[in-house]
C-alpha cells in the first residue's frame, strides 16, 4: 500500500487533467542524491506530488543529474529508468511503481508496435471525461492511462480481452471488447466504498478506515434536490440523534438542533464551524447555500470534540463547502428548483349552526342560559357557514431558487464561484411576504513554492418581508372565530365581531404595514500553510464573519367596522446591529510514517476568537401616516437607544492539539486537548482544561481474522472518554449590574429613569462534560452494508442554571453551577447497496435515542409551573418532566361523585374528568400529582432509499420520532376556551355524554364554571398526547437525458425532477403537527404548543440540474 | 484579539454605582415604581362581589373571587414577589445609600423615609393577604433566604407601625414638596397608610389617633375633600389636596409609563374593545337614593323598572348603566344602550347585554377613571391612580367612632356628611345625622365606604376584615335585570362564587415558595 508523502492528498478525485505539467521546463543539478531527495526537488520546484511505497525507492538508490531546461516527463524518464520505476499520474500526484517488465510503460511514453489499436473515452457519472484512468488488458501488464479529455488508445496484440478501468475513488469497471477497436465508452461510477470515504474532523481530515471518533458525515449527496430553504432543514433525519425540531414553519424562523438530547439545563445548541472557523451561533447554518455544501462532519463524542473544548459539549457541526478542482476544466453548473407550498391545517371547526348548538349546550351544562335562540341557529343553518378566517388567511405560496456554479483549476490553483438565490413566499396572505436569500462565495485555492494559500470569501443577504403583528396571535385568533362572522364586507372593510373585538388578523396582513429585515453576513477565511519538510507544516488562519442586521418596520393604521382599528400608534422602527466575529488560529503539525508501521501525527494550534456585538435602536410613534416620518406629535420612544447601550463583548483564548498514533491502521490512539480561557468568568475561574483519549482497534487486519474479512468484512472497534464544555451563558453574569432600566416611573408628569439590578454569580465557572463513547464500524458484503453502532454516557456536571430563589429574595439571580446531568443513549447507522440488473438501489438507515436523567441538583428539586401543567427538575428524572393529575376517566354518575375524590371546593358534575387520588385522602389536591416524562423526541430515526434504473432516479425520505410526550392545551384541547375561543373543533367532538363515555375529552361546560374549572384549569394526562410520528419528509422522481440527446444541445449532463416534501405523515397526532414543538430545543420554554405555530406548509415542486 | 477582562459598557457595578444622589434617586425610583401596577389597580375591584372578570383571569382575579384555587394560583407566587421585590430595592437603597457622600443630609433623610414608607406598604399587603409572613429587614442572600421562617402578623404589624413613624419624621408635608416632586410621599401619606394599618386590624382607638393627626389640623399636611366627586378622578385635578398617595403615570404622548387598561372597561360604543371587569348588580344596588333611603326600602321612590334615576350621583360616576348618558371629551353626549334589543342601533348594539359575547356580562361598565385625554383607539392614559385620598381618612375615622360607640352628629358631620354633599347629595335626611341604631349605623359607613370606593380597588380588604365574605363571596354574582324571568327575579346570574371562611380568608402561601424552603409553614385549611 501507499504511503503518501503529503497530507494533503485526498483520496477522492474530482476531475483530473493530462500531463501538462510534465512538459514544464526545469534546470536541475544533483550529484550523488538520494532518488527520494531528488523528487523532492523536482516536486518542490514545481509544485508536483509524488506518491510511492516507502519500500519501492530503497536509500541506495542514488542519481546524478545535470539538465538545463528539460521536461520534467524527460528528467523523470531519466532518473526513474535506471531503477526499473515507471510513473502514473493521478490528479495533481505522480505515483511511482515499478516499471512493468513488458515494453509498454505505464506512461505509454514509448511506442511498441502491437496488432490492434483500440481506443475510446472514459466518463464519469456526471458524464465529465475523466482523465487519468488507468486502462489495462486483464491478466496483462499491458496499459495506459487516459488524456485530459478521457481519452484512451491502446495497443493490444489482439481485440479479444477484457479491459479494466480503474480510478482511486471509482468502482473498478471490467469491459470485454468482443471485436470492438473503437468507441470503447466506459462510465465510471464513484466508489460508494465508506472506507475510502475522507471525513472531515477537527482541524483537519481523515480517512474514514481510519476514523475511530463518533463522527457522522453528511456528504452533499443528501442535502442535493430536497426543497429545503436552509441547511438545517437540509440536515433533519440524516444522522441518528442529530435532532432538529421546529416551532414555526414561517419563511425566516429557523429550527433547533441537539445533538445527542439535552446534556443540561442550559443553551443545548452545537458549536458550529464553517471552514474550519468558528461560528458564533448555529443558526449561521441558515444563511449557507445548501447548494454550496460539500459535507458536513457531526463530532459527538469527546474523542472527536475535545479539541473544540469549552464549547464542545453539545457537540460540533463542521461544515465544509465545495472547492475548484486542480487541473480540471472549467465546469459551469445550473441547479433550479420551483414549487408551491400548500399550508397544512389539521383542525377544522364544526359548521357555524352546529358550533351555536354545542356553545348553548356548554352555558347551559354551567348553569347559565343559552346563548344562541332556536332561530339564531336556524339562520346560521340556512346562511351556511362564511369562509373560516383562517382559511381566509392562508394560501398557497411559491418556493424556488436557483443556483449557478463556476468551478476549476490549473496545475497550482483552483476556483470555485457559486451564486444563487432562494425566494420562499410566504404563506400568510398580503403585499407579498416571504424571504428572499442571496448566496454568493469565491473559494480560491493557490499554491506558491511551499506556500498553499486558500482564500474563502462568502456572502449572503436575507431579505424577509413580514406583518407588522405577531404570527402566533394572528393564526390562534383567527382559529379561534366560528364560522358565523365574515371578514371582509362587500366593499372590502374588514370586519370586527364578539370574538375578536377589535381585532381581524386579514386587516392587519393586508393593510397594517410590515417589518422589512435585510441581513448581510460575509464570511471570509485566509488561511497560508507552509510545509518547512516534508513531515512538517505550519499554518496560519484569519477569519471570521461580519454580520450586520437591519430592520425596517412601519405600523399602519387600520380602521375596522363597526368599530376598532390596529395601529393607530402609527410606529417606525429602525432597527441596526452589527456583531464582527474575528478567528485567528495558528498550527503546526507533524506527520511522519515510520519504519512502515508507525503512524503519527502531531498537531498543536493556538488561537483566539473575538465577539463585538453593536446595536442602535430607533422607534417613533405618531409618524405620518404616509411616510412613516417624523411630524408634528410624534414621539420618539424611549427604548431608542444607541450603540452604547447594547454593546457585548466576548474573548476567548485557547491552545489546542491533538497527537495520534496508529499501528499498521490496526491499533490506533489519539490524545486530544485544549485549554480555554474565557471572558465570561471572573479572573480565578477563567482557564479550564479538556481532555480526551481515544483508541481503535481494526480486528480484521489481524492476520488470525483474514478469512472472516474475506468472507464478511471489515470490523473496527472504538472507544473514546474526556471531558468537554459549555459556557454558552450571557456575558458580565460574574459582575453586579445596576443598568438604567427600560421602564420608568413619573413624578410631576415628568417620567423619571429606574434602576435594575443585575445580581452576579462570583463564581461562575465552565460546564463539563465527561462522555463515554464506544462503537463498532462493520462491513459486509464488499462494504455494500456498513453498520456503525455506537453507545453513549456522558456525564454533565457544574450545569449552570439559574437557580430556583425564594420569592423573599426578591430578585431572579444569576445562573450558578448546581446540576449534575446523564445522557445514555446508543445509534445505530446501516447503508446497504444493491444491484439488480439494471436496478441500483441504496438504503441508509439511521435510528437514536438518548435517555436522559438528573442525578444531582444543587437546591434540591425545581418545580415550576408550566401553563396548567408543570416542569419538574429532580434527581432520579429526566430533565423538564411532566407533572400533574393522572385521569381516571370520568365522574359517571351521582354515586360516582358522592363517593370519589374531587378537588376541594369544586362542585362536580357527571362527565366531568375523575383524578386518581394517590393518597386516599377523598381530595385531589397538589399530593396527588404524577410525574410524567417530558416533551423531548426520543427514537429519532431518518431513512432513505434510493434507485437508480438507467436514465431514472428515485429517492425517498422517511423522518420521524419514536416516542414523544406532547403536551398542547388552549383552545386545542378546551373548546371554548376561557371565552377567548367560541370555536369547538371537529377533533373535540369526541366528548362525555351518557351515551359516550368513555369519550377523549370531558363534557362541555363553559369557562368560569366549577366543572371547567375541573376539568381544563387543573393539569391532568388529559392535555398529553402521543406525538410519535413518520413522516414522508421528502420524495423525488428524476430524469437524466442520455449524453446523447443532452451533448446535442451542449450540455455535459441535464436531469430533470419532481419533488415534494412533508407531503404524507402518519402519527397518532391528527390535528396539529407533531413536529412542531413547545420546546425551544431546551427546556426552558414557557408555554405548551397550542397551535399557534404557522402552519407546515407542504411542498411540491420541479427542478433542473445542468452542467455545461 | 480582544483582552480577556472586559465589562459592560451600558452598566455600573455595586463598586462604582453609589456616588452621586442622582443615582441613588434611580434606586429610590424604581422602589416608587414597584409600589404597584395598573393591572393590579384595575382588576382589583374584580375580586370582590363590586365586580366580576367575565373574560379572562388576569391577576387570577376571576379565580379568586369564585374561589376556584389552590395554592398554585399564579397570583400568589407573583404578589409575593412582587411584594418582597419592591422590599429589597428598599433595602439595597437604605443598605448603600450612606455610601454617596457628597449628598445633603435632609435629602438623604427624607429619601431613607421614603424606602422606609415604600417598605412599610409591601409588609402591610403581605399580612393582609397572608397573615404571617417572613419579615426581611436587610438584603438576603439566597441562602439565607431559603430558611427563613413567617414572622406572626401582628409583629409585623407592629414593624409596620414603626417604620411609618419614622417614616414620618423625616418626610416632608404635601405643602413642602417642591413642585417637580410632586408624587412623593408624604408626612400626610405616612400617617394615613398608619390609620389604615390599624383599620385593618381592628384597632379603633388608634384610628381614631391617626386620624385626628389629618382631620382640622396641618402639622401633618394640609387635605382636604376635592370639591367635585367627578373631577376628582379627572387628569386636570391630578395633585389636588385630596390626594395623598397615589401611582404616578404619564400621558402616551409624554412617555412610555402609561396604561390602557380602561380599553377593557369602557362601554364598546364609545371605543372599549371588550369588557374585562363589569360592575354587579350588588354594586349598583349598594347605592343610596338621593333621599338617603336605600332602594326598595320604603319611601325610598326606588322603581325597579327605572332604577338608575334618584339615585346617589357617584353611581353615575363610577358604573355605566342602560341609557347612561356617557360625556364624550367633547362634551357631547352620547346614550349607552345595554339593554338587550333596546339599541336604536340594531346593526351594532353594540353595548348590549348577550350571554357569552365580549359585551358586559352583567349589563354595566365602568366610568370611574376615564380619561377623556387618552388615546381613542386604546384608551392610553397618563391618569394617576390614587391609592389613599383623604375621604378615606374620614371614613376611616367614622367607621373607627362608630366602633367605639362614638359616632355622633359631630363625628358624622365631619366625616360622612361632607362627603356626601361633595357627591351631590342635598336632601338633608341624606346629609344628617341619621338617628339609627348601632346595627343600623355600621350598616351606614360600611355601605357609605362601599359606594365612595367602589372600583378603587379597596372593597375586598374591606369584606376580609368585616368578616363578611362568606355571605357576599358565596353563590351567584348577579347582573342587571336583563335575565331570564324565573330566576332570581330576572336578575342575570353572572358567576357562581365560594368561600369557605375555614380557610379562605388568608391566602395560602405560595407551593413554590414551600418547595423551596421548608421552614415555611402553611395557613389554615391548605
Amino acid at each position: 500500500c501507499f504511503v503518501v508523502c503529503l497530507m494533503c492528498f485526498t483520496a477522492v478525485a474530482n476531475n483530473s487533467y493530462g500531463q501538462k505539467f510534465l512538459e514544464q521546463q526545469v534546470t536541475l543539478k544533483f550529484k550523488k542524491q538520494k532518488l527520494t531527495d531528488a523528487l523532492d526537488k523536482i516536486s518542490a520546484n514545481n509544485q508536483v506530488k509524488f506518491a510511492y511505497a516507502d519500500n519501492l525507492l530503497k536509500p541506495s538508490f542514488r542519481v546524478d543529474l545535470n539538465v538545463t531546461n528539460k521536461s520534467i516527463k524527460e528528467v523523470l524518464d531519466e532518473v526513474l529508468t535506471p531503477f526499473n520505476l515507471g510513473y502514473k499520474i493521478i490528479d495533481d500526484v505522480i505515483v511511482i511503481g515499478e516499471r512493468p517488465s513488458d515494453a509498454t510503460s505505464l506512461n505509454g511514453t514509448r511506442e511498441d508496435v502491437k496488432a490492434v489499436k483500440v481506443s475510446g473515452k472514459v466518463i464519469d457519472d456526471t458524464n465529465l471525461p475523466l482523465p487519468g484512468v488507468s486502462v489495462k488488458l486483464k491478466g496483462t501488464t499491458l496499459g495506459t492511462v487516459t488524456d485530459v479529455n478521457g481519452n484512451f488508445v491502446l495497443d493490444l496484440p489482439t481485440a479479444d480481452g477484457t479491459l479494466v478501468f480503474s480510478f482511486i475513488g471509482f468502482a473498478t469497471k471490467e469491459v470485454p471488447l468482443n471485436g470492438q477497436t473503437t468507441g470503447v465508452n466506459v462510465q465510471l461510477i464513484p466508489e460508494q466504498n465508506a472506507l475510502s470515504e475522507v471525513v472531515v474532523v477537527g482541524y483537519g481530515t481523515q480517512r474514514r478506515v481510519n476514523l475511530i471518533g463518533a463522527v457522522d458525515q453528511v456528504t452533499s449527496k443528501s442535502i442535493e434536490g430536497k426543497p429545503a430553504v436552509n441547511l438545517t432543514q437540509a440536515l433533519q433525519g440524516t444522522s441518528p440523534n442529530l435532532i432538529i425540531q421546529q416551532s414555526s414553519n414561517e419563511p425566516g424562523a429557523y429550527q433547533t438542533i441537539n445533538i445527542r438530547g439535552v446534556g443540561t439545563f442550559n443553551e443545548t445548541k452545537p458549536l458550529l464551524v464553517i471552514d474550519g472557523i468558528t461560528s458564533d451561533d448555529v443558526g449561521a447554518l441558515n444563511l449557507l447555500n445548501p447548494n454550496d455544501i460539500e459535507s458536513v462532519s457531526i463530532l459527538k463524542d469527546a474523542g472527536s470534540a475535545a479539541i473544540y473544548g469549552s464549547r464542545s459539549s453539545n457537540g460540533v457541526i463542521l461544515v465544509t463547502t465545495k472547492k475548484g478542482s486542480k487541473n480540471s476544466a472549467a465546469t459551469l453548473s445550473y441547479n433550479g428548483q420551483a414549487g408551491i407550498q400548500v399550508p397544512h391545517v389539521g383542525y377544522k371547526p364544526v359548521h357555524s349552526y352546529e358550533n351555536a348548538i354545542l356553545r348553548n349546550e356548554a352555558v347551559v351544562n354551567a348553569g347559565l342560559t343559552p346563548i344562541y335562540s332556536p332561530a339564531q341557529i336556524r339562520q346560521f343553518q340556512q346562511e351556511g357557514d362564511h369562509k373560516w378566517f383562517l382559511d381566509e388567511i392562508l394560501q398557497n405560496a411559491v418556493q424556488q431558487n436557483h443556483n449557478l456554479s463556476l468551478s476549476g483549476g490549473n496545475a497550482t490553483s483552483s476556483y470555485l464561484v457559486s451564486a444563487g438565490v432562494l425566494d420562499q413566499r410566504n404563506n400568510l396572505v398580503g403585499p407579498n411576504y416571504g424571504l428572499r436569500r442571496y448566496n454568493y462565495r469565491m473559494n480560491l485555492s493557490s499554491e506558491f513554492g511551499k506556500v498553499k494559500v486558500n482564500s474563502i470569501l462568502a456572502y449572503s443577504r436575507t431579505e424577509i418581508k413580514e406583518h407588522s403583528f405577531n404570527t402566533g396571535t394572528l393564526i390562534v385568533d383567527a382559529g379561534r372565530t366560528p364560522t358565523y362572522y365574515p371578514i371582509k364586507d362587500d366593499q372590502g372593510n374588514y370586519l370586527t365581531n364578539d370574538v375578536l373585538a377589535e381585532f381581524n388578523p386579514l386587516g392587519i396582513l393586508e393593510k397594517g404595514g410590515y417589518r422589512k429585515r435585510d441581513n448581510d453576513n460575509v464570511f471570509g477565511n485566509l488561511n497560508a500553510e507552509l510545509n518547512i519538510t516534508k513531515d512538517f507544516k505550519i499554518k496560519g488562519v484569519f477569519g471570521g464573519t461580519l454580520t450586520a442586521n437591519h430592520l425596517f418596520g412601519r405600523v399602519m393604521q387600520v380602521n375596522y367596522l363597526p368599530k376598532g382599528s390596529y395601529g393607530s400608534d402609527r410606529n417606525t422602527t429602525d432597527d441596526n446591529e452589527k456583531t464582527l466575529f474575528t478567528n485567528t488560529q495558528f498550527l503546526a503539525q507533524y506527520t511522519k510514517t515510520i519504519a512502515k508501521k508507525h503512524n503519527v501525527d502531531i498537531l498543536v494550534g493556538v488561537a483566539n476568537e473575538s465577539t463585538t456585538f453593536q446595536g442602535n435602536y430607533l422607534r417613533l410613534k405618531f409618524t405620518d401616516p404616509e411616510l412613516g416620518t417624523p411630524i408634528t406629535g410624534t414621539v420618539i420612544e424611549t427604548s431608542s437607544t444607541g450603540t452604547n447601550s447594547h454593546t457585548i463583548e466576548r474573548s476567548l483564548n485557547s491552545v489546542f492539539g491533538r497527537a495520534s498514533y496508529n499501528y499498521k491502521n490496526k491499533y490506533y490512539g489519539e490524545a486530544d486537548f485544549r485549554i480555554d480561557a474565557s471572558s465570561k468568568f471572573a479572573k480565578n475561574n477563567r482557564n479550564a482544561f479538556f481532555p480526551s483519549l481515544t483508541a481503535g482497534y481494526r480486528l480484521t487486519e489481524e492476520s488470525f481474522m483474514q478469512s472472516y474479512r474475506d468472507k464478511f468484512g471489515d470490523v473496527k472497534l472504538r472507544a473514546s472518554y474526556g471531558i468537554l464544555g459549555n459556557q454558552s451563558v450571557p456575558e458580565y453574569q460574574f459582575l453586579d449590574n445596576y443598568r438604567v432600566s427600560g421602564d420608568y416611573y413619573s413624578f410631576n408628569g415628568q417620567q423619571v429613569s429606574i434602576i435594575d439590578i443585575k445580581f452576579a454569580n462570583p463564581d461562575i465557572r465552565w460546564e463539563r462534560a465527561s462522555t463515554f463513547n464506544i462503537g463498532a464500524d462493520l462491513s459486509f458484503f464488499k462494504n455494500s452494508l456498513t453498520v456503525s453502532a455506537d453507545y453513549f454516557n456522558k456525564i454533565t456536571r457544574d450545569i449552570l442554571l439559574p437557580p430556583v430563589v425564594p420569592g423573599v429574595w426578591g430578585a431572579t439571580a444569576s445562573d450558578y453551577n448546581a446540576g449534575e446531568v446523564q445522557n445514555r443513549g446508543w445509534e445505530v447507522n446501516i447503508n446497504y447497496r444493491l444491484t439488480t440488473g439494471a436496478f441500483n438501489h441504496s438504503f441508509a438507515f439511521n435510528v437514536g435515542d438518548n435517555n436522559n436523567k438528573v442525578l444531582k441538583l444543587e437546591g434540591g428539586d425545581q418545580l415550576r409551573s408550566y401553563d396548567e401543567m408543570q416542569l419538574l427538575n429532580k434527581v432520579g428524572l429526566p430533565i423538564g418532566s411532566y407533572v400533574a393529575l393522572k385521569r381516571d376517566g370520568y365522574f359517571q354518575n351521582l354515586d360516582d361523585i358522592t363517593n370519589g375524590a374531587k378537588p376541594a371546593g369544586l362542585n362536580v358534575q357527571p362527565g366531568d374528568n375523575r383524578y386518581v387520588d394517590v393518597n386516599g385522602d377523598g381530595i385531589i389536591d397538589e399530593n396527588d400529582k404524577f410525574v410524567f416524562s417530558n416533551g423531548f423526541p426520543r427514537l429519532t430515526f431518518g431513512f432513505t432509499y434510493t434507485l437508480n434504473v438507467k436514465n431514472f432516479d428515485f429517492n425517498l425520505f422517511l423522518q420521524g420520532v419514536g416516542k414523544r410526550n406532547m403536551f398542547v392545551r388552549g383552545e386545542q384541547v378546551e373548546p371554548f376556551h376561557v371565552n377567548y375561543s367560541q370555536v369547538i373543533y371537529q377533533h373535540q367532538l369526541d366528548y362525555w355524554t351518557p351515551q359516550n363515555p368513555d369519550a377523549r375529552f370531558p363534557r362541555l361546560a363553559a369557562s368560569g364554571s366549577q366543572s371547567n374549572e375541573n376539568n381544563f384549569r387543573r393539569g391532568s394526562d388529559m392535555y398529553l398526547f402521543d406525538g410519535k410520528y413518520l413522516r414522508v419528509k421528502n420524495v423525488q422522481v428524476g430524469y437524466t437525458l442520455p449524453v446523447s440527446v443532452s451533448k446535442k444541445v451542449g450540455m455535459r449532463k441535464a436531469r430533470v425532477y419532481v419533488t415534494g416534501q412533508n407531503v404524507l405523515t402518519f402519527s397518532p397526532m391528527k390535528f396539529i403537527d407533531p413536529e412542531s414543538t413547545e420546546l425551544a430545543g431546551n427546556v426552558r420554554a414557557n408555554g405548551a404548543n397550542s397551535a399557534r405555530s404557522y402552519p407546515l406548509p407542504v411542498y411540491y415542486g420541479f427542478g433542473i440540474d445542468l452542467t455545461l | 484579539c480582544k483582552k480577556l477582562d472586559l465589562s459592560p459598557t451600558d452598566a455600573f457595578t455595586n463598586e462604582t454605582y453609589w456616588t452621586t444622589p442622582e443615582k441613588a434617586s434611580v434606586v429610590l425610583s424604581r422602589a416608587y415604581q414597584q409600589i404597584s401596577s395598573s393591572g393590579y389597580f384595575f382588576s382589583q375591584e374584580a375580586l370582590s362581589d363590586n365586580a366580576y372578570m367575565g373574560r379572562g383571569d388576569a391577576f387570577n382575579a376571576a379565580s379568586l373571587a369564585a374561589g376556584t384555587y389552590d395554592q398554585s394560583l399564579g397570583r400568589f407566587k407573583s404578589e409575593w414577589f412582587d411584594h418582597y421585590a419592591g422590599i429589597k430595592t428598599c433595602n439595597i437603597f437604605l443598605e448603600n445609600v450612606d455610601k454617596v457622600t457628597s449628598m445633603d443630609a435632609n435629602l438623604k433623610a427624607r429619601m431613607k423615609a421614603e424606602a422606609r414608607f415604600i417598605r412599610a406598604w409591601h409588609y402591610f399587603l403581605l399580612e393582609t393577604w397572608w397573615g404571617d409572613v417572613p419579615l426581611v429587614e436587610k438584603d438576603l442572600t439566597i441562602n439565607e433566604a431559603k430558611v427563613v421562617t413567617r414572622t406572626p402578623k401582628a409583629q409585623i404589624i407592629d414593624f409596620v407601625l414603626k417604620e411609618l413613624d419614622a417614616a414620618a419624621t423625616d418626610l416632608p408635608v404635601n405643602t413642602g414638596l417642591a413642585e417637580a416632586d410632586r408624587g412623593r410621599v408624604t408626612k400626610g401619606t405616612a400617617v394615613a397608610l398608619k390609620a389604615r394599618v390599624l383599620l385593618y386590624d381592628s384597632r379603633w382607638a388608634d384610628v381614631v389617633t391617626e386620624c385626628e393627626k389629618l382631620i382640622g389640623k396641618t402639622d401633618f399636611g394640609t387635605y382636604g375633600l376635592f370639591s367635585s366627586y367627578e373631577g376628582l378622578f379627572l387628569p386636570q385635578n391630578e395633585y389636588n389636596n385630596e390626594v395623598m398617595f397615589d401611582l404616578e403615570f404619564v400621558p402616551p404622548t409624554v412617555g412610555t409609563r402609561s396604561y390602557t387598561e380602561f380599553r377593557d372597561l369602557a362601554p364598546l360604543s364609545v371605543g372599549g374593545r371588550l369588557n374585562a371587569v363589569a360592575p354587579t348588580q350588588e354594586l349598583v344596588d349598594s347605592y343610596l337614593m338621593l333621599n338617603g333611603k336605600k332602594p326598595g326600602e320604603s319611601g325610598s321612590g326606588y322603581d325597579e323598572n327605572n332604577p338608575y334615576v334618584g339615585r346617589d350621583p357617584r353611581l353615575t360616576n363610577t358604573v355605566v348603566y342602560h341609557q347612561y348618558q356617557w360625556k364624550k371629551p367633547d362634551n357631547s353626549i352620547q346614550t349607552i344602550y345595554t339593554k338587550p334589543g333596546s339599541d336604536p342601533d340594531q346593526e351594532h348594539h353594540f353595548d348590549e347585554y348577550a350571554p357569552g359575547a365580549i359585551t358586559s356580562p352583567t349589563g354595566y361598565y365602568t366610568r370611574k377613571y376615564y380619561d377623556p385625554t387618552s388615546t381613542p383607539a386604546d384608551f392610553g392614559s397618563g391618569l394617576n391612580l390614587i391609592l389613599i385620598r383623604y375621604a378615606d381618612v374620614l371614613l376611616m375615622y367614622a367607621e373607627a367612632k362608630m366602633e367605639l360607640g362614638q359616632l355622633d352628629a359631630s363625628v358624622w358631620d365631619k366625616t360622612i356628611k361632607p362627603i356626601r354633599a361633595r357627591a351631590g347629595f342635598s336632601d338633608a335626611a341624606a346629609l344628617n345625622f341619621p338617628a339609627s341604631g348601632a346595627a343600623e349605623l355600621k350598616e351606614i359607613v360600611r355601605n357609605e365606604r362601599r359606594t365612595e370606593f367602589a372600583m378603587e380597588g379597596l372593597r375586598i380588604f374591606d369584606i376580609r376584615r368585616w368578616k363578611i365574605a362568606e355571605d357576599v363571596l358565596n353563590g351567584w354574582a348577579h347582573g342587571a335585570k336583563f335575565g331570564a324571568a324565573g330566576i332570581d327575579d330576572g336578575y342575570i346570574r353572572a358567576n357562581l362564587r365560594t368561600f369557605d371562611p375555614g380557610k379562605n380568608y388568608l391566602w395560602p402561601v405560595p407551593r413554590d415558595e414551600r418547595a423551596i424552603n421548608p421552614n415555611l409553614t402553611q395557613n389554615p385549611g391548605w
